[in-house]
């Protein structure tokens, strides 16, 4: 089962923005497509750097991740969400993992 | 056969390395995706707000669908895509163009190298299917009348529509409802056509007023030499 890994870095003034963002918009257009939310971490906020935030998603297969985008593409609050959450993000990275046989996640 | 095209601006604040990785990973899908065929790259030249243009077909909508559920789809190209992704590296635009793509017999639309050209055309919904077919077939057969033509194709914008299956159509008609691909051996041939007495270049300048009927509404165009790296600022 792939898991859908964004890492995302923001400064600590617009942290909680930006999880506002995810939390109120973000699961709701994920979770309507299709895809399964599985976390939301931050690293420490205050250390004096920016703070990188993850979120996860697993979906079933690449056949339904097909079905997912096409969701995404047809939702419009999608392209609202990724606009505002691009506004407030300084850069950060999206990679799809897959479970290695020994992982029971 | 299915052509297809994929037409994007770039952010301009877009790391020059990730544009890279993106026109990259275009390039190398074919060697991912063996269903992905006919791949290149090209950067435009032409006013319309696009850069980055990557061409490319399918033998049929079956290995369209195997491309459309391949991981290197979803890992590598989405990467750099999807709105939501924190790697993209293309914008938004106003063309309305980001996938386009028609159906041919056969790889109609090769080209050894140099200079292709999209006209994206909007065909007035009153047009009849006799005065479309007239259309298609005036512009299929271009390079009888214009020297500089090297290659001219045109064909409705199914995959506009039809852009997960390639066979059922999703949401309303595509705004470019007809595609007309060209070949040109160099820049200079594109500008002697553009620039030249041909009636289909007149029409081009006129921008297909009192032509055919006036059932084209609208045009515009990319170009780009096949394969060549992205032109450097300045």
């Amino acid at each position: 089962m792939p898991y859908v890994v964004d890492t995302v870095e923001v400064t600590p003034q617009l942290l909680a923005l930006y999880l506002e963002a995810v939390k109120t918009v973000g699961l709701a257009v994920m979770t309507d497509a299709g895809a399964r939310f599985v976390s939301c971490a931050t690293t420490s906020i205050d250390v004096g750097e920016n703070v990188d935030v993850q979120i996860i998603w697993f979906f079933d297969d690449h056949d339904q991740w097909n079905v997912i985008r096409r969701n995404l593409v047809l939702d419009p609050r999608w392209y609202e969400y990724a606009q505002r959450t691009a506004a407030l993000r300084r850069g950060g990275t999206r990679r799809i993992y897959h479970p290695v046989a020994f992982s029971s996640s | 056969m299915i052509r297809r095209f994929e037409i994007y601006s770039v952010q301009a604040q877009a790391p020059d390395r990730r544009v890279l990785a993106l026109e990259t990973a275009c390039r190398r899908c074919g060697q991912f995706i063996p269903e992905v065929l006919h791949t290149a790259v090209g950067w435009n030249l032409s006013d319309a707000p696009a850069e980055l243009v990557w061409e490319h077909a399918f033998d049929s909508a079956e290995t369209y669908r195997r491309y459309m559920v391949h991981p290197y789809h979803a890992d590598v190209l989405d990467r750099y895509l999807l709105p939501d992704s924190p790697e993209r590296v293309v914008a938004d635009n106003d063309l309305r163009a980001g996938l386009v793509g028609y159906a041919c017999d056969g790889p109609v639309f090769v080209m050894a190298g140099g200079v292709r050209r999209l006209v994206l055309l909007r065909v007035g919904r009153d047009a009849s299917p006799t005065q479309i077919d007239h259309l298609v077939s005036v512009l299929g057969d271009a390079p009888a009348e214009v020297d500089d033509l090297t290659l001219s194709v045109a064909g409705a914008n199914t995959l506009g529509s039809a852009w997960f299956d390639a066979e059922t159509p999703i949401g309303g008609r595509p705004f470019w409802g007809y595609l007309w691909e060209q070949g040109f051996r160099t820049g200079d041939a594109l500008d002697a056509y553009l620039d030249g007495p041909s009636a289909l270049a007149l029409a081009e300048r006129r921008e297909w007023k009192g032509i055919m009927d006036d059932i084209v509404e609208a045009a515009v165009s990319v170009h780009y030499v096949i394969d060549a790296p992205r032109p450097q600022p300045g």
